[in-house]
C-alpha cells in the first residue's frame, strides 16, 4: 500500500501541463493527436486552445450551424484524446489574415501565463505548402507568445491579475506532411527546433476514434472529393454512397496513411513528425531553471 | 536552381503529389519529372505586375504550351506598375499595361484583367481584401489551372510578389467553400476550387523555391516566350535577343530535353496527404 501511494505521488509529481494551440478543429488532431493522447494517457493534463470557429468547413450548412456543430465535435474529439478542457477564441475561420497579430499573440500569451504549461503544441508557422494560412498566423502568434510570456515587460496588466511570467520548456511545432523539406534540419544552431518523430503505435486507435468525432468536417472532405471526381467523369468506389460508414472508412484511411507517412524510415509503424525544442536546446540559457 | 539537377533519371510523364517526390533523395540533386498538361481547358495566371510571367523563371513557355493545346487563358495584373520604369507614374502605368496586353497576346492569353492596386504598396493592402478579388475571379472564370508566385518563396524583396502569392494561394482553395463570400453565390456564381496550381519564384535569391516539376517546351513555345519577353520594351530595351532561348535551353539541358521551365506543382490531391495515395490508386472512370 505504501509503495502504491509512493508510486502515485511520484507519477503525480511528474504529471505535466500541456497546452495545445490549434487554428481549427482538425489540424492539431491530424498532425499531433497521437502524441497528445500518449501524454494524457501517462497522466498529463491537456488544454486545447482553438483559435477559429470553423464556420466555413462543412458541405452544405450555414456558417452559424457549421460553427455550432464543429465546436461540439471538436470538444468531443478533444475529450477522446484525453484533453480535459477546450477554450475557443472564436475568431472567424479563414479571416485570421485580418486579425492583429499582436492581439492574437497576447490572447495566447494570457493562456500560457494562466495555465503555465510545461509543453506547448503549436502549428508550425515555418512549414511550407500549408495552404490554410490560419494555421500559419496562429502558429506565428503562438510561437511569439511562448517567447513574450516569459518577459515581464509584456502586458503589464496581466501581472496585475496575478499572471506572472512563464517559460514553457518544451515546444512541439506540428504540421501535416505538406512540406517536402520538413525532415531537413534547418540549422545546427542550438536555438532552432530540430525534427523529431514520435511513435504513436499504441495511440493510433484512439486517434482514429477522435478523428471520427469530427463528423461535419469528415463529411465535407468526402463530399468535396466526390464532387471533384463527378465533375471530371470519375469515381472513387468507396464514395459511391456517402454515408456514415463510407465517411468513417475514408477518415480512418486518412489517419492511418498520415501515421504511415510519419513513420517512414523510422522503424515505427505509426508516427507523427514535429520540430521540437526542448529544455536542453530550445530555451535560451538565461531562462533555464 | 541552375547547376543543381545533374543526375540522370529516365524520362517520365507525371504530375503527382509532392509526397512521392520527398521520398526520394534530396530534390535538388535530381533531374525533375517532366510534367504533362493537366486535364482541363481554362488557365488563370495571377501575378503582381505586367511582366512577371515573362521572366526566365516565369510561366511564358508553359502558358504558350497550354494555349497551343487548346486552353483559354486570362491574365490578372494586380498592381498598376506605375513605378516600373522612370517615365513618370501615370505614363508608366499606361505603357506597361499596353505592353502587357501585347505580351499576353503572343502567349495566346485572351484578356488582361487589371486590378490596379498601387505598385509596390501591396504590403499595406489587407490580405483578405486582395483575396476576395481573386476568389470572385476564380468563381467567374472557373480555371482548371492557376499559375502564381510561390507563397513560400524566400528572399523575394518585392512586397507585391509576397502579398499576391499568399492571397492567390488561399483564394485557390477558399473559392471552393460555399461559406466564403456567400454574396458571390447570391449573384449566381458557384464555389470552385482550382485543382492544379503551379508556383514560380526567383531561384537566385538564396534557397528560394525548390521546384518539383519540369515542363518541356517546343521551339515554338520558346519563340512565343521570347516575343512576350521583348514586348515589354519599356523595361527591357537592350536585352539580348535570345535571352529566353538561352535560359530555356539551359534549363532543358538539366532535365534531359531541349527546352524547359521548372516550377513547384500542387496536384489536385496535394492538400490531402493522408488520402492522396488512395485517390491515386483507386479512382476510376465513370
Ligand atoms: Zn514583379
Amino acid at each position: 500500500m505504501r509503495l502504491l501511494i509512493l508510486l502515485i505521488l511520484t507519477l503525480a509529481a511528474q504529471a505535466r501541463t500541456v497546452l495545445v494551440v490549434t487554428a481549427d478543429a482538425s489540424d492539431f488532431l491530424l498532425a499531433a493527436g497521437g502524441t497528445i493522447a500518449s501524454m494524457t494517457a501517462r497522466g498529463d493534463t491537456a488544454i486545447l486552445l482553438r483559435v477559429t470557429n470553423d464556420e466555413k468547413n462543412s458541405w452544405d450548412l450555414s456558417p452559424d450551424e457549421t460553427a455550432r456543430r464543429n465546436g461540439l465535435e471538436c470538444a468531443e474529439a478533444a475529450k477522446l484524446l484525453g484533453i480535459g478542457k477546450v477554450v475557443s477564441l472564436g475568431y472567424r475561420e479563414g479571416e485570421l489574415g485580418g486579425v492583429s497579430p499582436t492581439e492574437l499573440r497576447d490572447r495566447i500569451m494570457f493562456y500560457i501565463r494562466l495555465h503555465k504549461p510545461d509543453v506547448l503544441f503549436l502549428p508550425n508557422p515555418h512549414a511550407e505548402y500549408v495552404e490554410v494560412l490560419d494555421r500559419h498566423y496562429a502558429g506565428l502568434a503562438a510561437e511569439e507568445a511562448s517567447h513574450t510570456a516569459a518577459l515581464r515587460n509584456h502586458q503589464p496588466p496581466f501581472a496585475q491579475v496575478g499572471l506572472e511570467t512563464h517559460v514553457t520548456r518544451e515546444l512541439y511545432y506540428y504540421a501535416q506532411p505538406f512540406d517536402p523539406r520538413r525532415r531537413e534540419p534547418e540549422s545546427t544552431a542550438t536555438f532552432v527546433p530540430q525534427p523529431k518523430v514520435s511513435d504513436i503505435g499504441a495511440m493510433l486507435d484512439r486517434k482514429i476514434r477522435a478523428a471520427l468525432a469530427l463528423k461535419t468536417i469528415n463529411h465535407a472532405v468526402a463530399m468535396r472529393i466526390r464532387d471533384r471526381l463527378e465533375s471530371t467523369g470519375r469515381r472513387l468506389p468507396l464514395l459511391d454512397t456517402v454515408n456514415d460508414a463510407s465517411v468513417a472508412k475514408l477518415t480512418e484511411i486518412n489517419v492511418r496513411t498520415l501515421a504511415g507517412t510519419g513513420a517512414k524510415g523510422t522503424g515505427f509503424q505509426s508516427a507523427e513528425e514535429f520540430h521540437y525544442a526542448g529544455p536542453d536546446f530550445g530555451v535560451p540559457s538565461k531562462f533555464r531553471k | 536552381m541552375r547547376n543543381q539537377h545533374q543526375r540522370s533519371m529516365p524520362k517520365r510523364r507525371v504530375y503527382h503529389c509532392c509526397l512521392l517526390l520527398l521520398a526520394a533523395a534530396p530534390l535538388a540533386a535530381q533531374k525533375l519529372p517532366l510534367g504533362a498538361n493537366p486535364e482541363g481547358k481554362r488557365l488563370l495566371i495571377i501575378q503582381s505586375h505586367h511582366d512577371d510571367h515573362t521572366w526566365e523563371f516565369g510561366f511564358g513557355g508553359f502558358i504558350a504550351r497550354l494555349t497551343r493545346s487548346g486552353y483559354e487563358a486570362w491574365y490578372v495584373r494586380t498592381t498598376n506598375d506605375e513605378k516600373d520604369s522612370g517615365i513618370g507614374w501615370g505614363r508608366g502605368d499606361q505603357i506597361n499595361h499596353k505592353e502587357s496586353v501585347e505580351a499576353t497576346r503572343h502567349l495566346g492569353i485572351k484578356e488582361v484583367i487589371s486590378l490596379n492596386w498601387r505598385n509596390d504598396h501591396m504590403d499595406s493592402v489587407p490580405m483578405n481584401e486582395v483575396r476576395a478579388h481573386y476568389i470572385l475571379l476564380i468563381r467567374k472564370l472557373r480555371p482548371d489551372v492557376l499559375m502564381t508566385w510561390n507563397p513560400w518563396g524566400h528572399y523575394d524583396r518585392n512586397p507585391d510578389h509576397r502579398k499576391v502569392a499568399r492571397a492567390a494561394g488561399e483564394a485557390a482553395w477558399m473559392a471552393g467553400l460555399a461559406n466564403v463570400h456567400p454574396e458571390h453565390l447570391a449573384a449566381g456564381l458557384k464555389p470552385h476550387r482550382v485543382p492544379y496550381v503551379y508556383y514560380s519564384q526567383r531561384s537566385d535569391y538564396g534557397r528560394g523555391q525548390v521546384p518539383n516539376i519540369a515542363i518541356e517546351l517546343s521551339a515554338e513555345d520558346v519563340r512565343r516566350k521570347e516575343a512576350a519577353f521583348h514586348a515589354h520594351q519599356n523595361v527591357r530595351r537592350g536585352s539580348p535577343k535570345d535571352a529566353m532561348d538561352k535560359a530555356s535551353r539551359e534549363t532543358g539541358e538539366q532535365h534531359g530535353v531541349r527546352y524547359a521551365e521548372v516550377f513547384y506543382f500542387r496536384d489536385e490531391w496535394s492538400h490531402l496527404p493522408g488520402l492522396a495515395p488512395l485517390l491515386e490508386e483507386s479512382v476510376v472512370k465513370r
